[in-house]
């Protein structure tokens, strides 16, 4: 079984995910993980894919031209065998908080921090929100702090971070309670 | 004592409905033990529903006292619970779940912040406990499994709510 890694984005309108999975089933596709959703006007999808036989881009022959021709842009990605599977990830879930007024670097600036100490992303929004005079920019991270980094020492750092940029950041364990 | 399996979706038990203990007699205090000792068995577990270990009466055990979110919030140590109801609930609170029998999943779900459940207790009397905080959350959790809801059923937003608000 191979997998591949599916992502299709256009214009937004009603009908792209049925168009998408339809071609998927008729080709004998399945769909494993996917996260879709609208940024901006731009519907995108992104999904992890496995078919029995198709083992390259080739193997699809012309199955996707239908969306093309509906102005939608499709890329597949072949993935390397175990490219699907995802490590444990082991440690605590938080979610920072980022919004301030707009300005350049917002972004790369908080994600070094996180880059720089190993603290995994596992998922990130970014709206920008207000109206044009006065723009404001929201940045959602979940990651997961590795083990030896306690959510006190993510707000040390952050306190600087905020002071540097100018925008306000907060932190907090959301770590999924079992039950 | 008896450790049981817990029993993991798509199990169709999961999703019927329990029924009422009539009599509290020693076939539900052995049922009590063995939701105790299941949770227990599985560590990091801070309740258990009966349906959970296959048997679909009204019983549910709970206890945050030993978890490291529990522990520092007020709370009523080991419940057992038979029969439960909630009959009154304040507030409204957003909370991250998981379930031992969904592995490898969890969602945003809408709870109550504090509530009153009337339970009889293993000495069989009629008990009225009011819960707040992460206890809370377990009893609604463990009572929506005799419904066999799951919190599946009650994910209320996908990750982050703030980008889909309506404006």
């Amino acid at each position: 079984m191979h997998h591949f890694a599916l992502t299709i984005i256009g214009r937004d309108r009603p009908g792209i995910v049925s168009q998408v999975t339809e071609i998927l089933y008729q080709t004998g596709c399945n769909i494993a993980d996917s996260s879709c959703s609208i940024l901006g006007g731009q519907f995108s999808m992104i999904l992890i894919i496995s078919h029995p036989e198709y083992e390259n881009r080739e193997s699809f022959g012309a199955a996707f031209s239908p969306l093309e021709e509906g102005n939608l842009s499709v890329f597949l990605r072949t993935l390397m065998p175990d490219g699907e599977k995802r490590a444990a990830l082991e440690g605590e879930l938080c979610m920072i908080s980022v919004y301030g007024a707009d300005k350049p670097g917002i972004v790369y600036r908080v994600t070094k921090e996180l880059g720089d100490r190993k603290i995994n992303i596992t998922d990130l929004n970014t709206k920008l929100i207000g109206d044009e005079s006065r723009p404001v920019y929201v940045m959602m991270i979940e990651a997961i702090l590795p083990d030896g980094v306690e959510i006190e020492e993510v707000e040390g750092w952050v306190e600087s971070l905020k002071t540097e940029m100018g925008v306000d950041i907060s932190v907090r364990s959301i770590t999924a309670v079992e039950l | 004592m008896a450790v049981k399996e817990v029993l993991l979706y798509p199990d169709p038990l999961l999703k019927k409905m329990s029924d009422k203990i009539e009599v509290f007699d020693e076939g539900a205090e052995q049922l009590l033990q063995d939701l105790v000792d299941t949770m227990v068995d599985a560590g990091h577990s801070v309740g258990i529903a009966a349906p959970q270990i296959g048997e679909l009466r009204r019983a549910v055990v709970v206890d945050v006292s030993k978890s490291k979110l529990g522990k520092k919030q007020k709370n009523h140590g080991l419940l057992c619970m038979v029969n439960p109801e909630i009959i009154e609930r304040e507030g409204e609170t957003v909370v991250r779940e998981g379930c031992m029998s969904v592995p490898e999943y969890t969602g945003n779900v809408t709870r109550s912040e504090l509530v009153v459940v009337q339970f009889i207790n293993r000495d069989g009397e009629l008990q009225v406990v009011r819960s707040e905080g992460f206890e809370a959350i377990a009893i609604q959790h463990e009572l929506d499994h005799l419904d066999g809801k799951l919190f599946l059923d009650r994910v209320s937003s996908l990750k982050t709510d703030l980008f889909r608000r309506k404006k």
